[in-house]
């Protein structure tokens, strides 16, 4: 079954930014590169590395388990808060170590009571998927999840939600505006994942990948 | 004119043309092919009581079915697959048979899944069930027929992965867990999600060595292609037994010349309950999942009154057109001969007729058109 394989290109979709710059450079490390991609200028959305058969692209982050679920990247990386909130059917092989932060519930020192009872409250978030299954079914409260797009931590202060559920680093922006982390969700770092049927198909390729990786992050 | 007429619903289209041609013609070849093992095909109604499709015994959550009343104000459910129905079926009709029975079909399957996703809410499946057959050749038979399948479609580049759930089932009996961390565990393994197993595994205090054990079974990239290395892992009959009953079917499959095909990944298990024994996926290039689906079980039929053992495997003909469109494979389809004749002129309808009914006759296809007026065109 090898005629077609050879023909085929291993294809990786990378969230933009931060992530794809450190997947690129952790890749280098076990041998692969792109030197394509390296060119700052270039307008190309897809880059090629002809002699090992890859592919690669970059997209928005929410978009990457779809494109890797879809079929249209073998291989995907994100971070572990958007595989979560997405919620799509793939394989999740391997935990890159970097792009390190928490998903927690933040809010005013105050609304940390609220927490306390089974009370309804309002929860703002860029995460409905990820809040909707913390407050349903880890902490059995109900609550009126809003959906927004950016700048989360507004909720609070102009009385739009009670608390907010988002991605917290430094926590240095919650500080500045009054607020503070009050539960933490899950920890989040970057993932790895797969097609699985590129898993099935491809297995001798992304196995010594991910063999290979494993040994460089030392597990 | 109102344009909102013209447009179908998300997630079900419209099939025409060539494509529907195309379509046709390979539901055919395949049902000439699950004919002539022997099978008989069913027709089944599109929609059945809810409790057909229920949580235990349908492998689609609840809130993915098209649900509706009737005017009883029972619930009813647009099938999301077949195998329920043929088992329903089996149970009512062959309630006292004791020889295999063979049954086939085909048709569409509804699924309320979310939009916006690039998935098809209806589609064509066609597959077989052969019930009261516990054999290991049984088992045989439908994995090779899978594999006929395929190859007779015109795929080339194709997998049949093949799973046993008793192997995983004995393991963590051995090791003692209870059923909820059971089904979490399996959830887990089946989405390959090593670190949730993990996790998982750590959170419910499970011993050594039983966690090593069934974190091997949970990471795909030390994952037990041979059958001997599972072989070693296991120390209770119910895994070794697994073991032993696929090595059998090593053997049927290597009789039906179909082994090259196959692989063995015992960490394949489904989130549901309803498999007992064998379990198989075929995957192709160019579909971001499974094309056919299928597997043992043998504590279907009983829900609905007839204790029997039955495998059954279930083929999604639109995937199979996405793989032959995407790896540009033509699955060859008998091109239209026209016939053309002028309508004001004497004899040529009648002599193009005899024409076409020879063609016909030797099996051609023929469509008759009249030459307009206005145009000039080839005689018949």
């Amino acid at each position: 079954m090898n005629s077609f394989n050879d023909e085929h290109y291993l294809t990786f979709a990378l969230g933009k930014g931060r992530l794809a710059n450190k997947t690129l450079e952790i890749l280098e490390q076990i041998g692969i590169s792109c030197e394509e991609m390296k060119d700052k200028n270039s307008r190309k959305l897809i880059f090629v590395n002809e002699e090992l058969k890859m592919k690669f692209f970059l997209a928005k982050g929410p978009d990457v388990p779809t494109y890797v679920e879809l079929g249209s990247a073998d291989i995907g990386v994100v971070g572990y808060d958007t595989v979560l909130e997405e919620n799509r059917n793939v394989y999740e092989v391997l935990d890159l170590g970097f792009g390190k932060c928490r998903m927690c519930v933040c809010g005013p020192a105050s609304a940390r009571e609220l927490l306390q009872h089974h009370e309804r409250i309002r929860v703002a978030s860029k995460y409905p998927n990820i809040a909707r299954d913390y407050f349903y079914n880890k902490k059995h409260q109900t609550v009126d999840i809003i959906k927004l797009n950016g700048s989360v931590e507004l909720g609070p202060l102009v009385q739009l939600s009670d608390v907010i559920v988002d991605i917290v680093e430094t926590g240095s922006t919650l500080r500045e505006n009054g607020l503070e982390v009050l539960e933490e969700v899950c920890p989040l770092s970057a993932r790895m994942i797969v097609n699985p049927v590129s898993m099935q198909m491809e297995k001798a390729r992304i196995r010594d990948l991910v063999l290979k990786l494993r040994e460089y992050l030392g597990r | 004119m109102n344009q909102k007429l013209l447009h179908t619903p998300e997630g079900v289209r419209d099939i025409y043309g060539k494509e529907y041609a195309k379509k046709r013609k390979l539901e055919g070849s395949l049902r000439t092919l699950i004919e002539s093992f022997g099978y008989e095909e069913i027709q089944t109604p599109t929609f059945e009581f809810f409790d057909v499709f229920s949580r235990e015994i349908g492998t689609t959550p609840s809130k993915d079915l098209y649900k509706f009343f009737d005017k009883e104000g029972n619930t009813l459910v647009l099938r999301p697959d077949f195998t329920p129905s043929i088992a329903r079926c089996a149970a009512k009709y062959f309630r006292e048979e004791k020889a295999p029975i063979r049954l086939s079909y085909k048709g569409n399957t509804f699924t309320n899944t979310s939009n916006l996703q690039g998935k098809l809410k209806e589609l064509t499946q066609m597959g077989a069930e052969l019930i009261n057959d516990p054999s290991v050749e049984a088992d045989g038979e439908m994995i090779a027929l899978v594999v006929e399948a395929l190859k007779k479609v015109g795929l080339k580049e194709f997998q049949v992965s093949i799973g046993q759930v008793e192997y995983f089932k004995g393991l963590c009996q051995e090791a003692g867990l209870d059923e909820e961390t059971e089904l979490d565990l399996r959830a887990c393994i089946s989405g390959k999600n090593f670190f949730a197993a993990q996790e998982l595994l750590n959170e419910r205090n499970v011993a050594e060595p039983y966690r090593e054990t069934l974190l091997k079974v949970a990471d795909l990239f030390n994952s037990m292609t041979s059958l001997n290395d599972a072989r070693q892992l296991a120390h209770n009959e119910r895994s070794l037994a697994a073991i032993d009953r696929l090595e059998k079917l090593d053997h049927v499959l290597e009789c039906y010349g179909v082994k090259d095909y196959i692989s063995y990944d015992l960490g394949m298990l489904s989130k549901y309950n309803y498999y007992t024994g064998v379990i198989f996926k075929a995957y192709t290039f160019g579909v971001g999942n499974a094309v056919v689906t299928g597997g043992r079980y043998n504590s279907l039929l009983g829900r609905f009154g007839k204790s029997a053992p039955a495998v059954g495997f279930a083929i999604v003909i639109d995937d199979i057109m996405e793989a032959l469109a995407r790896q540009k494979t033509e699955f060859s389809e008998e091109e239209i001969l026209k016939l053309y004749y002028h309508p004001e002129e004497e004899g040529s309808f009648a002599n193009a007729l005899e024409k076409a009914h020879h063609l016909r006759q030797e099996g051609k296809r023929v469509a008759l058109l009249a030459v307009e007026k206005t145009m000039g065109g080839e005689q018949a």
